[in-house]
């Protein structure tokens, strides 16, 4: 057996899958610390799923290293037996059942808990003799979330589990996952856009953009590393000035800008300038990081940067 | 944060090498309609359909059990119904095993050589059952019924053993082409279905071709008979085999695409 | 679980905003519970998980939040049972805020007040009469 940090679940450098002419991952280097739940955040065709096919070595990096728990994935059993990928996209042979997926699970899965199961299919109100053909996207989905959560893997990767989940049964997907990763504590990677709904879940982000890593930050400093300052034009500039600007926004003699970092002595500054602050969401900041970074010329407007998140804040 | 730490999932016991690889053919059986259940369906229906035509032909072959309607029922190709089904789940192992397995943490070369050895072993039972059913049917004469489906195209001509050894490769064969094919599909999509139908048509229609400009069909006619039932089994043990390492080397860096 | 039960989680009634560190905020809801004596001193807080669960946080941030006011003095740690409110937090909680008090809006009001030309003595009136400061702002 490999020598392996018991602190780090993944180890990556300099990692990059091309497709022919297209860069799914352009050169990225990260690490997950064990026992954490990490957001791997970007907008739709970042390259997320291309990144956790890599980590499951379903797919085969173009170069660079990569580590689960000490070793390369890719026809690794040792190291695959310890984790579990649920995706959005899961395909089942044409004759099953819920009950033959949740049959076999405990076959793959060591940690598997069929009591959790069991009250899970009681939670998502899943039909288990029903064909899977037949399943409404909703009842497809909850397969999944009861299999990722119910193997217990070391690392569980949830790619978009919730397509067709009502707000309802999200919830429920988000509150047996804290409870049982209370009680269980593995590393779980949950890649997502709806990032307000799931932000409070989050140890730390990792945001993802063109295949590249744009943050890799704790979620906690994330928080409130950001505010954005309301005002009279004039004012604000003043107040922004030599600041770190992340987006700016305006209409006639008001102005509205995102700034970085700002202590508690300047907020009492700005407030007695007159300009209202007020917290930016680990979403807003995204949002604004993401459109600003990919503003520039070659890429796609802004516009539509906003678009691709849903921004229901 | 000390109160976090109780009852780890951060480890697991890691699984032998023969318990993974049964734990795939297992996967495979968990719904037991798809390798058992449907096919022996199969083969019922076909069996009553054979009994009423054996009707039919005795009728019209003036008395069934004479050696005529035997012999004209030996045409019927009722006993290989379920093949049709068959090579299609051998598609469907691959196509949406494959998905599955890796899902489930599976190598991709536990995953094949579990898919292997589900294939031989169904196909041994299914070889052991058809060459039994085939004895039986001669022992009461067509089930008392004048009515033989067993006993069709080459089984029951060279004995018990010939029959199981026959069916088995034919088995494997139906399998590992199904599977190798959807394995092409997976690695490679609509090129590789293309570039693989291209490639047999051409090796097929040139074979043809060879052997009519040679004018050698007479030896080959010749061959065939030489090589007896079992001899020319032996050899679809050929295109078994590399339909089946075939199917490995393609899947060795398969990806399961959406 | 004996969460939901708990007077301190009872008496929850703020979410988690947005925008600001959840640790934080996990830290001033304690504060606030042992100030306004919800919960009571050497009794017991609700347990790391138990806060995660009922707020929908990860309870890594849930333990960061408690374990802060452990580093402060606020609660202590009794093995293999939980958290517990020290003995004086409250009176030492009450301390720490009246200092913020001064800061935080004493300071910015007799500022505002200098400005205007109002003296302390005059500030001081007009909090003790506060509707009466209202109706002479009013005539002026």
């Amino acid at each position: 057996m490999t020598r392996t940090d018991p602190d780090t679940a993944v180890r990556v450098a300099g990692l990059t899958k091309r497709f022919g002419t297209f860069t799914a991952i352009d050169d990225v280097s990260f690490t997950v610390e064990r026992n954490k739940i990490y957001g791997l955040l970007g907008r739709n065709g970042a390259g997320k799923t291309t990144l956790m096919q890599l980590l499951t070595g379903q797919q085969f990096a173009t170069s660079g290293t990569l580590e689960v728990f000490g070793a390369s994935p890719v026809e690794n059993a040792r190291v695959l037996q310890s984790l579990c990928f649920i995706k959005e996209s899961q395909k089942y042979p044409d004759s099953f059942r819920p009950e033959h997926v949740l049959a076999s699970a405990p076959w793959f899965f060591a940690n598997w808990d069929a009591a959790f199961a069991a009250r899970l299919v009681d939670d998502f109100r899943l039909p288990l003799n029903r064909p899977i053909k037949k399943l409404s996207r909703g009842q497809l989905s909850a397969v999944g979330v009861i299999v990722g959560l119910a193997s217990r893997a070391p690392l569980t990767f949830f790619d978009e589990p919730y397509l067709g989940l009502d707000a309802v049964a999200r919830q429920i997907f988000y509150d047996r996952l804290l409870e049982d990763y209370a009680e269980h504590p593995r590393t779980v990677i949950l890649s997502t856009h709806l990032i307000d709904e799931v932000s409070n879940l989050l140890e730390h982000v990792l945001v993802i953009d063109e295949g590249r890593i744009l943050m890799d930050q704790d979620a906690e400093q994330l928080r409130g590393s950001a505010s954005t300052v309301v005002g009279k034009k004039t004012d604000v500039d003043a107040f922004v000035a030599g600041r770190d600007i992340i987006s700016r926004d305006g209409i006639g003699g008001l102005a509205s800008v995102t700034v970085s970092g700002l202590s508690e002595a300047e907020r009492t500054a700005a407030r007695a300038a007159g300009l209202e602050l007020s917290p930016v969401s680990l979403q807003q900041l995204i949002v604004q990081r993401t459109t600003s970074t990919t503003g520039s010329p070659t890429t796609h407007d802004a516009v539509t940067a906003t678009d691709a998140w849903s921004t229901h804040s | 944060m000390t109160d976090l730490m109780t009852g780890t999932a951060a480890s697991v016991h890691p699984r032998s090498a023969p318990t993974r690889i049964w734990n795939v053919v297992r996967l495979h059986l968990v719904d037991r309609r798809t390798y058992i259940g449907i096919p022996w369906l199969i083969v019922g229906i076909a069996f009553v359909i054979t009994v009423f035509i054996a009707q039919i032909i005795g009728f019209t072959t003036g008395g069934l059990g004479t050696p005529d309607a035997i012999e004209g029922q030996r045409y019927s190709w009722a006993v290989l119904s379920p093949q049709w089904y068959l090579v299609v789940v051998g598609v469907q192992a691959i196509s949406f095993g494959f998905p599955l397995a890796l899902g489930f943490g599976v190598t991709r070369r536990d995953f094949y050589l579990g898919t292997a050895l589900l294939f031989v072993l169904i196909s041994a039972g299914n070889a052991l059952a058809f060459a039994v059913l085939t004895q039986l049917e001669q022992l009461t004469h067509g089930w008392w019924l004048n009515s033989y489906m067993f006993n069709a195209l080459w089984l029951g001509l060279d004995g018990f053993w010939v029959d199981v050894f026959s069916f088995f490769v034919m088995q494997l064969l139906v399998f590992f082409v199904g599977a190798s094919i959807a394995t092409i599909y997976m690695r490679w999509r609509m090129p590789g279905m293309l570039v693989f139908w291209s490639a047999l048509a051409l090796a097929i229609v040139g074979t043809i071709m060879l052997i009519t400009f040679t004018s050698s069909w007479p030896t080959v006619a010749i061959w065939f008979v030489a090589q007896g039932i079992a001899g020319i089994f032996a050899w679809l043990l050929v295109p078994a085999a590399l339909a089946a390492l075939g199917g490995y080397l393609a899947l060795r860096k398969a990806t399961p695409k959406n | 679980m004996s969460g939901p039960h708990h007077p301190l989680i009872e008496s929850r009634q703020s979410l988690i905003e947005a925008g600001k560190p959840i640790f934080m905020q996990i830290a001033e809801q304690i504060e606030n519970d042992i100030i306004d004596g919800a919960i009571e001193e050497e009794s017991p807080v609700p347990s790391t998980n138990e806060f995660a669960a009922f707020h929908r946080i990860n309870p890594a941030t849930a333990g960061k939040g408690v374990n802060r006011l452990v580093d402060d003095g606020i609660l202590y740690k009794r093995r293999g049972i939980g958290m517990f409110v020290a003995t004086g937090a409250r009176q030492r909680l009450v301390g720490a805020r009246t200092e913020q008090f001064r800061t935080n809006f004493v300071g910015p009001l007799l500022d505002e007040a200098a400005k205007l030309g109002i003296t302390p003595e005059q500030v001081a009136d007009m909090i003790k009469n506060p509707t009466a400061t209202e109706r002479k702002a009013n005539n002026s």
